[in-house]
């Protein structure tokens, strides 16, 4: 994971024009827009280049008393005005282009999201995927649109300029032109050097706030070891760091800008040396001095855009890879080409009984055969499991942590998919069957469930989206959450806050069970909480439970004495191997290792039980 | 408000003569600034025109003679050259003054904030936010470093401009003058007025690009709940719906600027019109120079970009207000203070608890009522009692998280009320219910509690708190960096490395608040077995939910409701009826369910089904 949040490095020194090619797809679909800004920007260049020409038009016009000075006025206003709704057309454009292209490379990389493997989302933070949706994403689409935008004024601006300088007295022209490849080019050297030390900026900073949370959520260890003075020591240095790298940043800016101003200024030097002796022979006129001056002047404009839209290519091509990365992930855990044509002719066969996929609907088994998993290589999490359950079977699962449990359900899922070996669904390899009708057929509690921001209503009603109000409290009241629910003043349309966080974990249980419930799956999957509750809250999961198991095939990774002794069949999982099988009484019998923990969670919950009656 | 401009004010202590400095800096590099318009203007004027004025005759005179110089030339140039490079080095001069001003306040102003949060009492922990203090810390110290670093020096850059050029001009012309800035009221004005409009409008976009954030976040925290239930084309749709609002939010935003830029683009154009025009009418009816004219055309180039750039400024400033403000509300806060004439410990402390009619509201219900005991040197207290019961209030009075409102707490015999509390402190090793570790490796994390231990004291204490070998299972053993930049501990790894570092630490007293929860029985065994092999050498509070934890201390205290309802040793409370002994029944019970089991298969089937 480290490795990921630090790729934000700075790298990429040349420009990979490929992948920008294939992000390039992503513009295309605002084509005109884009033609519009690139007209935008040469009649801004236009505006920008005639103004100084006008100015010394009027100068000149000064001394001829015949109406030119009127004339030339005139067209210096309209420029202005015409220059005003120029940027205001432009601003929009670039824009429309900028935040539409944005909305559409984070909904591809949203939906690519929805289908990729959950051992991609193992590897990475979720807070390392938000980044690439709204940071990267932006940074991408700027790049896009006022990149566009940048490079095509500034390219015209320079020519322009040139052409008319030129046209004008090419041998001032090529005087003044000599400081533009020197404006690019320092411009170029110091926003490179300004972008690497911003980075670094960036991370100290977040160093920072790191280091910040740290002190605010180990404020009671800090107190009981009496590391007040030592954490601020540290923390000292941290924000020494970062002292040094902001003064670096902030010396970069102050070299860099007043020799932009120097260079410039040598321009107007030189063509105020060469113009002058011109003007003053009289090869020239005064206000086409006064022209190439500001044309000295203004040179820095198009010079410092170009270079700085390099950089912004530059530090936006480590986003695009990224972004292009995770559009190119391969899916690994989806329908095979066989399945998907099978989907499509099995569009006719619609009934009850058969699958979207051909195959039949009801579930009878499912068998594991020799499975073996591993999530990494080498790391070998399930060796050689075999285990058939019947229609209606409670499977619990029992053992110690990383013993293989989780790794069990999330493969009946087809989270993942076994290593080696193969599991069936009535004697087929689930790998031909759809994914999407095996999901469709699952139900799901996890110790910490999820719940949506929203009303409690909206998230029991995840589990069937076509289900009435009345068919989400039924499901309510199926598995008591409707009692709890009543009590809010809003009832169901109470709000469960980010995550759920407004209800206690015994409150999410029963909702993600009211949620299974409502979606009546074939295969049920559970993660038992071992958080404690309240004793009534407790009574209300387990009977809720017992109502949701009932009549289909469960996998129940257990915790609850109740569950595991009313399971059809126990297995006892260490070391990714099944050590025990059998009901409650056989394994009782056998005392073996299902009879010590049974012993002490019999201990544990009955101690639980008892000092909570106490409470 | 006040407060915030004083605290404002305050942070500049100690820097405000880099702030006099940048500005004398600023007021140099301003002069040389206006150089090369004035050169330009006399050059056009008395070398390539033949108009005179007392200022430029002294200077061509002193240059070599308007007739050299209309033969040469070139020493105009090079003083427009000269004069902007020393400009320049005093520009220079003054972003770096400026850059080292704003970073050593928002420096100090960091280290300022992480230290009051440090001393803050632990009741005020108890109410806060972390993500909005963590936010309060970052996000507005920036913005209040952006005030000193930006905004002060932009305005500042913007006024001296502006107060350098209006005494140039006037003095070449003073209706010119007048001219010239005619505009730029408004263009400031403007600025001021429109964004305090258009605030909505920015907000909304925040405020859209916040749900849509929340929106993606919930569905890659929830994608098993998204995946089990085949929900992808729902949340496909959830997500478009607030990525569209987001769109339309960022569109209204567009239309703002592409507005506002246009219009003050607008006017600062037509303030160049109006001075290129109303000057060449002043040209041509000879009430001024055609170089006076050039000198005031770019003369304003150089002010009217930087004082439009001030409206925005004068705009933002209130971000900074607010920022501060939030700031000052920690900085306000009290921190724990040391009594003001601290009793001393011995420093060869045995450890003797006394806790006497001890009486503890926190939040408006009492937690602790008349809790009276001693535990004297060496020996385990053991605290018992549901959750809630005020167990863990216990041990945190005797560490002076809190202090009682009735009663007195001695360690020694010494009221601990009259003690420094890091003094109190340092006599307690502890590992809290929920433990926290630092992200840091494993070694410093231990080493925390006593940074002189050496290396094998570490691995001994590590094996006592039986984490020894999962340690050495790790890649990088003892080095191993946990937490956001490392690996991620089990909450019974976590909880066993904080054992280890409380028992290298060599206080006098121990306490472990249910220490030993999330640890499978056998290990807490073998971790009691270690801990009872030290008995005598330190004071023992064991906090602790399960009977087989706590039944060998020397000392049992039930605890129910705040109160101390029974109180003996092991044997003893076996045989009095009450929670303990129900506690101990339990293991009665259990011999009952199994032998029921075996005995009576066809019964137990049926209680089953």
């Amino acid at each position: 994971m480290a490795s990921e949040l630090e790729e934000e490095d700075f790298k990429g020194q040349q420009i990979n024009l490929a992948l920008w090619r294939k992000l390039a797809k992503f513009v295309f679909p605002f084509k005109r827009k884009v033609a519009g800004l690139v007209l935008l920007a040469v009649t801004l260049s236009v505006c920008d280049v005639a103004l100084p020409f006008i100015t010394g038009k009027v100068i000149d016009a000064i001394r001829t008393p015949d109406g030119a000075l009127a004339r030339w006025a005139i067209a210096y206003v309209a420029t202005c005005a015409l220059l005003s709704v120029c940027v205001f057309l432009f601003i929009l454009a670039a824009g429309a282009i900028s935040i539409g292209v944005c909305a559409d490379v984070r909904t591809a990389a949203f939906d690519k999201l929805q289908e990729l493997p959950f051992s991609y989302f193992d590897r990475r933070a979720v807070g390392w995927l938000m980044a690439r949706l709204t940071s990267d994403c932006s940074s991408l689409s700027r790049v896009a649109a006022w990149g566009t935008l940048d490079i095509v004024w500034g390219v015209t601006t320079i020519s322009l300029m040139a052409g008319v300088m030129f046209w004008l007295n090419w041998r001032l022209a090529l005087i003044v032109c000599l400081v533009a490849p020197l404006l690019f080019f320092t411009t170029w050297f110091f926003k490179r050097r300004l972008l690497k030390a911003n980075r670094r900026i960036k991370k100290t900073n977040s160093q920072l706030t790191a280091a910040f949370n740290e002190a605010l959520q180990g404020v009671r260890t800090t107190k009981s070891l009496v590391r007040e003075h030592q954490n601020a020591r540290e923390f000292a240095d941290q924000t020494a760091a970062m002292y040094r790298h902001s003064m670096q940043s902030a010396i970069y800016s102050a070299v860099f800008m007043p020799m932009v101003t120097s260079i410039c200024a040598l321009g107007i030097a030189l063509a105020l040396w060469a113009g002058g002796l011109d003007v003053i022979n009289q090869t020239i006129s005064l206000g086409l001095l006064v022209t190439f001056l500001q044309y000295a002047a203004n040179l820095q404009g198009p010079a410092q855009e170009l270079a700085n839209t390099l950089t912004m290519v530059q530090s936006a091509q480590a986003s695009a890879e990224r972004i292009q990365g995770l559009l190119d992930e391969p899916l690994v855990i989806e329908d095979s080409p066989q399945v998907k044509s099978r989907i499509a002719a099995a569009i006719n066969l619609r009934s009850g009984d058969v699958a979207i996929d051909g195959y039949p609907e009801r579930i009878e088994t499912i068998e594991f055969r020799n499975v073996s998993f591993e999530y990494k290589e080498g790391q070998p999490v399930l060796h050689n499991f075999s285990l058939i359950v019947q229609a209606g079977e409670t499977i619990a699962l029992v053992g110690a942590t990383g013993g293989g449990k989780s790794t069990i359900v999330s493969l009946v899922c087809r989270f993942y998919e076994p290593t080696s070996g193969q599991i069936l669904i009535n004697g087929v390899d689930y790998r031909e069957r759809s994914l999407r009708w095996l999901h469709g057929n699952l139900g799901m509690v996890l110790q910490q469930p999820h719940l949506f921001s929203g009303p409690i209503r909206e998230n029991i009603r995840y589990g069937k989206l076509d289900a009435t109000d009345a068919e989400v409290e039924a499901a309510a009241r199926l598995t008591n959450a409707h009692s709890f629910i009543e009590k809010f003043q809003d009832g169901y349309l109470a709000g469960v806050g980010e995550g759920g966080n407004q209800l206690s974990t015994g409150q999410k249980q029963l909702i993600a069970l009211a949620r299974a419930v409502l979606a009546d799956p074939q295969i049920f999957v559970m993660d038992e909480a071992t958080s404690s509750v309240d004793t009534q809250t407790e009574r209300d999961i387990q009977t809720a439970v017992e109502t949701v198991l009932e009549g289909r095939i469960s996998f129940v990774i257990a915790h609850r004495l109740s569950t595991i002794r009313n399971a059809d069949q126990i297995i006892v999982i260490d070391g990714g191997r099944i050590v025990e099988q059998g009901d409650h009484r056989s394994l009782i019998a056998a005392r073996g290792r299902y009879f010590e923990l049974y012993s002490n969670q019999f201990i544990h919950d009955r101690e639980e039980a008892l000092l909570r009656a106490e409470a | 408000m006040r407060s915030q401009t004083r605290l404002l004010l305050e942070l500049t202590r100690g820097h405000r003569w880099r702030y006099v400095l940048a500005t004398a800096v600023l007021f140099a590099a301003t002069l040389c600034l206006y150089g090369q318009p004035l050169f330009v203007g006399i050059a056009i004027d008395s070398i390539l025109g033949d108009k005179v004025s007392s200022l430029s005759s002294k200077l061509i005179e002193f240059a070599g003679g308007r007739a050299w110089l209309r033969a040469h030339l070139w020493p105009v140039s090079a003083a427009i050259v000269f004069a902007t490079a020393l400009g320049g080095i005093f520009t220079f001069g003054k972003m770096r003054i400026g850059a080292s001003t704003a970073e050593t306040i928002a420096r100090q102003l960091r280290d300022r904030l992480y230290n009051h949060l440090q001393r803050l009492p632990t009741a005020w922990h108890d109410r806060a936010q972390t993500g909005d203090l963590v936010q309060r810390c970052s996000t507005d110290v920036e913005t209040v470093r952006l005030f000193y670093a930006d905004q002060v020096l932009e305005v500042l850059r913007a006024s001296i401009l502006l107060l350098t050029a209006i005494p140039i001009l006037f003095w070449l012309d003073s209706r010119m003058a007048l001219v010239a800035i005619a505009v730029l009221p408004v263009v400031v004005a403007f600025a001021i007025v429109f964004f305090a409009r258009v605030r909505t409008t920015f907000k909304a976009l925040d405020e859209a690009d916040g749900a849509m954030t929340t929106t993606i976040q919930e569905n890659l925290t929830g994608i098993r709940v998204v995946r089990a239930f085949a929900r992808q084309d729902f949340e496909r749709s959830k997500f478009q719906l607030k990525n569209a609002q987001r769109l339309e939010k960022d569109w209204n935003v567009l239309k703002v600027l592409a507005a506002y830029w246009s219009m003050s683009d607008f006017m600062c154009l037509g303030q160049m019109a109006l001075i290129l025009l109303v000057g060449a009418g002043r040209v041509q009816s000879g009430a001024m120079t055609v170089g006076a004219l050039v000198t005031f055309l770019m003369c304003s180039g150089l002010y009217i970009w930087p004082v439009r750039h001030m409206g925005r400024v004068i705009a933002e400033l209130g971000k900074a207000s607010v920022a501060i403000g939030r700031i000052d509300e920690i900085l306000q806060t009290a921190v724990e203070q040391p009594p003001p004439t601290p009793a001393l410990l011995p420093d060869a402390c045995d450890g003797a608890v006394e806790f006497e009619n001890v009486t503890f509201a926190h939040r408006e219900s009492n937690v602790l009522e008349g809790i009276t005991f001693t535990v004297a040197p060496g020996t385990t207290l053991a605290l018992l009692g549901p959750s809630g019961a005020g167990k863990s209030t216990i041990a945190h009075l005797l560490m002076r998280f809190y202090d009682p409102q009735k009663g007195a707490i001695r360690i020694d015999g010494v009221d601990i009320a009259t003690i420094d509390q890091a003094a109190v402190r340092a006599r307690i090793a502890v590992v809290m219910q929920e433990p926290f570790l630092f992200s840091r490796s494993i070694k410093e994390n231990i080493r925390f509690a006593r940074p002189t231990a050496g290396e094998s004291e570490i691995v001994e204490t590590a094996s006592m708190a039986a984490v020894h070998e999962s340690i050495s299972a790790f890649e990088k053993q003892y080095d191993t960096v946990i937490g956001e930049r490392g690996i991620t501990l089990s909450g019974g790894q976590r909880q066993r490395v904080a054992i280890a570092r409380a028992l290298l630490h060599e206080a006098p007293i121990l306490i472990l608040d249910d220490a030993l929860s999330a640890v499978d029985t056998e290990t807490e065994a073998q971790i009691l077995e270690g801990l009872r092999a030290r008995r005598g050498k330190r004071t023992t509070i064991l906090i602790a939910h399960r009977l087989s934890t706590l039944m060998h201390a020397d000392q049992i205290l039930v605890i129910e409701h705040g109160r101390i309802v029974q109180r003996g040793d092991h044997q003893s409370l076996v045989t009095t009826e009450g929670l303990y002994r129900r506690l101990w029944q339990i293991q009665t019970a259990l011999e009952d369910d199994l032998r029921d089991c075996r005995s009576d298969k066809r019964s137990a089937l049926q209680s089953a089904r």
